[in-house]
C-alpha cells in the first residue's frame, strides 16, 4: 500500500504539474477582458491533483521510510501481468481493426476469439454468444435507430 | 400541483410504448443484476446509446427501470450464489445464502423481492412529495448558492465514496480538468483540445462513462478469472412449503418500513450510496431484534432489511438530482448525461420548464416498481438459471457492446481511442483506489459549476463581500470547509490505524 500510494501519488501530482506548467498555459486559452479567465477552472482541477497527489505521495514516502521497505518490488509475477494485459491488447487491436471494417461485420469473430482465449470450448456457447449480440446490434442500428450498419 | 399535468403524466405512463420501454428496462436490469460483476452503473452506461431513438420520457424511464431492476436482480445471485451482483447486495447474502442452503431458496428470493418492491415504491412516493417542494425552493437559488452547493457535494462525495479524501479530491481534480475540455462558453476559445476538432464539444460523455465504468470493469473481471472461476448456485426445486407466507410477511413488515426509511435518508445524501444504506439498515435490524444471534444464519429480517434499504436508495438519490440538479451517485450522474443527450436540463428548472415530463417520469417510476414485482414473482425460475452463466461468457459480450455503443454515438475510431484511454484510466483508478465515482461526478458537474461560478464573479464584480448577504451560500461554504476538515482528520486517523496494524504492505 505505501509503495503504490507513493508511485500513484507521484504520477497524479506529476500530471497536475504538467497541466499547470504546460497544458493550461498553452492550450486553455486566455482572455484579459474576461471577468473569469478561461484557465481558472482547469487550474483549480490541476492544483487539486498536484496538492492531493503530492500529499498521497508524501504519506506513502513517510511510510516506506518508516517501514524500511524498498521503493520498487522485485517480485514480479510476469504471468499475472501478462494475464492482466492481454485483454487491453486484444481490445486495442480490435479498435485498430475497426478503422477498416465495421464492428457488425467482424463482431462475432471478436467475441468468439475472446471466448476461446478465456477458456470456453463448447461450440454451441461460442456460436450463440457471438452471433446473438451482433444480430441485436444490427436490429438496433438498422431498424430501430436507423443509423445504418455501424 | 398542476393536476392536468399529473393526469397527462398518468395517461402517458399507461401507453403500450411506455410499458414496453419501462418493462424492457426492468427486465434488462434484472438480467444484468443477476449476473455477478455487472453493476448498475455498467448497465446504465452501456444502455445510454440504446436510448437515442426513444422519446425523452421513455428513455429516462427505461434507464430508471434498468436501475431498479439491477437492484432487485442482484439479490438473486446474492441469495443463490453467495456472490452479490452488486456490492450493495452483500448484506442480503449474509442471511439469504444460509436460508437458501437450508432448503428455502424460493422463500428467501420472495422475501427479497417483496422488500425490494416495497422499499422502492415507498421511496418513490417520498421522492414525489419531497422533490417538488425542494425544487420550488431551489428555483429561488442564485448562482452563488448553486456554486456553493455544487462545491459542497463534490467534497462530500470525494470523502465518502472512497476511503481516502486526498485520493478522492485528486480524482475530482482530474474530473474538473477534463470537464473543461472543449469550447469555452464565454470566450468561444477552444480549451485543452490540442487541435482536435472532435474535442470542440468536450470529452464525449459516452466514452468517459463506458470507458471508466463498463470497459475497465470488464478488464478487472477478466483479471480476476485467473484466480477465481465459476461457482455453482443453489438450485430451485418444486416444494410447496418453500414459499413466503402471510405470518412471515407480517414479521418482516416493520423491518421493511425501517429499511425504507434508512435507505431514503442515505440515498438523499450525496455520495453515500446503496451499500452504506443496506449495511446500515441490516445493522439497525440486528440491533432492534429480540434474537440478534439469528442474524447471519438465515434470518428473514436480515434479507428484508438489506433489500428494502438497497432499493429505497435509488429513488431517494433522485431527490438532490431533481431538486437541485446534483447527482448523488454515479447512476444519477449518468442520468444527467442521458437528460443532456435528449436536450433537457435536469434540476429545479425541469419543474418550471417541463413539469409534464417530470410527472411522467414519476408515473413511470411507479409503473417500473409494479413491473418489477410481476417480473420478479413470475420469473424467479428464469432468473435463477441466469446465475449459472459464467463470467467468462459475459465479459466478451459486454466488451462488444461497449465498442458498439461508441460506434452508435458516431464518434468513429477517435471515440474508440478515447474510450480505450478512459478504460485504462478507470482500471488504474480501481487498482490504486482512486474514487472513479468522484471523478465521474466532477466531470459531469464541472460545466454547471463553471457556469455558476462565472455568473457569481460577473454579478459580484469580484467583490467577495457580497457573499455576506447570501446566508444559504455562506452556509454551504461553511459546510464545505467543515466537511473537508473532518474528512482530512478521518483520513489521517484511518491511515495511522492502518500503519499501526501488522503487515500493512
Amino acid at each position: 500500500m505505501p509503495r503504490s500510494d507513493f508511485w500513484s501519488g507521484l504520477a497524479v501530482a506529476g500530471f497536475g504539474l504538467l497541466a499547470l506548467l504546460w497544458m493550461i498555459p498553452n492550450y486553455a486559452g486566455s482572455n484579459p477582458f474576461a471577468q473569469m479567465p478561461p484557465e481558472l477552472v482547469p487550474g483549480i482541477g490541476a492544483w487539486l491533483m498536484l496538492v492531493c497527489g503530492g500529499i498521497v505521495a508524501v504519506k506513502g514516502l513517510v511510510q516506506i521510510l518508516r517501514e524500511r521497505i524498498s521503493f520498487v518490488t522485485t517480485e514480479f509475477n510476469w504471468a499475472a501481468v501478462g494475464w492482466a494485459a492481454w485483454p487491453f491488447v486484444y481490445v486495442a487491436v480490435a479498435i485498430w481493426f475497426m478503422s477498416f471494417i465495421k464492428i457488425t461485420w467482424f463482431g462475432a469473430f471478436l467475441i468468439a476469439g475472446m471466448l476461446l482465449l478465456l477458456g470456453e470450448r463448447r461450440w454451441y456457447m461460442i456460436l450463440g454468444c457471438s452471433v446473438v449480440p451482433v444480430v441485436l446490434l444490427y436490429v438496433l442500428s438498422v431498424y430501430m435507430m436507423r443509423v445504418g450498419v455501424v | 400541483m398542476d393536476f392536468s399535468a399529473v393526469g397527462a403524466a398518468a395517461a402517458e405512463a399507461l401507453t403500450l410504448a411506455s410499458f414496453i420501454g419501462i418493462g424492457g428496462g426492468v427486465l434488462l436490469g434484472y438480467v444484468v443484476g443477476v449476473i455477478p460483476g455487472l453493476s448498475r452503473s455498467v448497465a446504465i452506461s452501456i444502455a445510454i446509446p440504446m436510448t437515442f431513438y426513444m422519446s425523452p420520457y421513455i428513455a429516462i424511464s427505461f434507464l430508471i427501470g434498468l436501475s431498479k431492476g439491477t437492484a432487485a436482480g442482484s439479490a438473486v445471485s446474492a441469495i443463490l450464489l453467495n456472490a452479490p451482483g452488486e456490492a450493495s447486495s452483500a448484506a442480503t447474502a449474509l442471511d439469504g445464502y444460509p436460508m437458501a442452503k437450508q432448503g428455502k431458496p424460493k422463500t428467501a428470493l420472495q422475501i427479497g423481492l417483496i422488500a425490494s418492491v416495497m422499499g422502492d415504491i415507498l421511496a418513490t412516493i417520498i421522492l414525489i412529495f419531497v422533490a417538488i417542494p425542494f425544487a420550488r425552493v431551489a428555483l429561488m437559488f442564485g448562482p452563488y448558492e448553486m456554486a456553493a452547493i455544487l462545491a459542497f457535494a463534490l467534497v462530500f462525495i470525494a470523502g465518502l465514496s472512497g476511503g481516502n479524501i486526498f485520493k478522492g479530491l485528486a480524482a475530482g481534480g482530474l474530473g474538473i480538468l477534463l470537464g473543461t475540455v472543449g469550447l469555452d462558453n464565454q470566450t468561444g476559445l477552444p480549451r485543452l483540445t490540442f487541435g482536435y476538432t472532435e474535442l470542440m464539444d468536450g470529452m464525449p460523455l459516452i466514452a468517459v462513462a463506458i470507458g471508466t465504468l463498463a470497459l475497465s470493469e470488464m478488464f478487472v473481471q477478466s483479471e480476476k478469472l485467473r484466480y477465481e472461476r465459476g461457482t455453482m448456485s443453489v438450485a430451485l426445486k418444486k416444494d410447496d412449503s418453500d414459499r413466503m407466507t402471510w405470518p412471515i410477511f407480517r414479521r418482516i413488515l416493520p423491518t421493511i418500513l425501517r429499511g425504507t426509511g434508512v435507505g431514503t435518508f442515505v440515498g438523499a445524501l450525496p455520495g453515500l450510496g446503496p451499500s452504506v444504506g443496506s449495511f446500515m439498515s441490516y445493522g439497525m435490524a440486528q440491533k432492534a431484534a429480540k434474537e440478534p444471534e439469528r442474524f447471519g444464519k438465515g434470518e428473514p429480517k436480515g434479507i428484508a432489511a438489506a433489500e428494502s434499504a438497497d432499493n429505497a436508495v435509488i429513488p431517494a438519490a433522485l431527490i438532490p438530482l431533481f431538486g437541485l440538479g446534483i447527482p448523488g451517485n454515479v447512476s444519477a450522474a449518468l442520468l444527467i448525461g442521458a437528460f443532456a443527450i435528449h436536450g433537457i436540463t435536469v434540476g429545479p428548472l425541469l419543474l418550471r420548464d417541463n413539469p409534464e415530463l417530470l410527472y411522467s417520469i414519476f408515473a413511470g417510476m411507479i409503473l417500473a416498481s409494479v413491473i418489477m414485482l410481476a417480473l420478479g414473482w413470475f420469473g424467479l425460475m428464469f432468473f435463477a438459471q441466469i446465475t449459472r452463466v459464467p463470467p467468462h461468457v459475459v465479459i466478451p459480450v459486454v466488451i462488444f457492446f461497449c465498442l458498439a455503443g461508441m460506434m452508435l454515438q458516431g464518434y468513429g475510431t477517435f471515440g474508440l481511442i478515447i474510450l480505450m484511454g478512459f478504460a485504462l484510466l478507470g482500471y488504474l483508478m480501481k487498482k490504486y483506489d482512486y474514487s472513479f465515482v468522484t471523478f465521474l461526478v466532477a466531470f459531469i458537474i464541472t460545466p454547471m459549476l463553471e457556469l455558476n461560478l462565472r455568473q457569481s464573479i460577473i454579478l459580484s464584480r469580484g467583490n467577495w463581500e457580497i457573499l455576506l448577504g447570501r446566508p444559504i451560500a455562506m452556509f454551504f461554504i461553511a459546510c464545505t470547509v467543515l466537511a473537508l476538515v473532518t474528512l482530512i482528520i478521518r483520513t489521517f486517523r484511518t491511515d495511522k490505524a492502518a500503519a499501526g496494524a501488522p503487515n500493512s504492505e
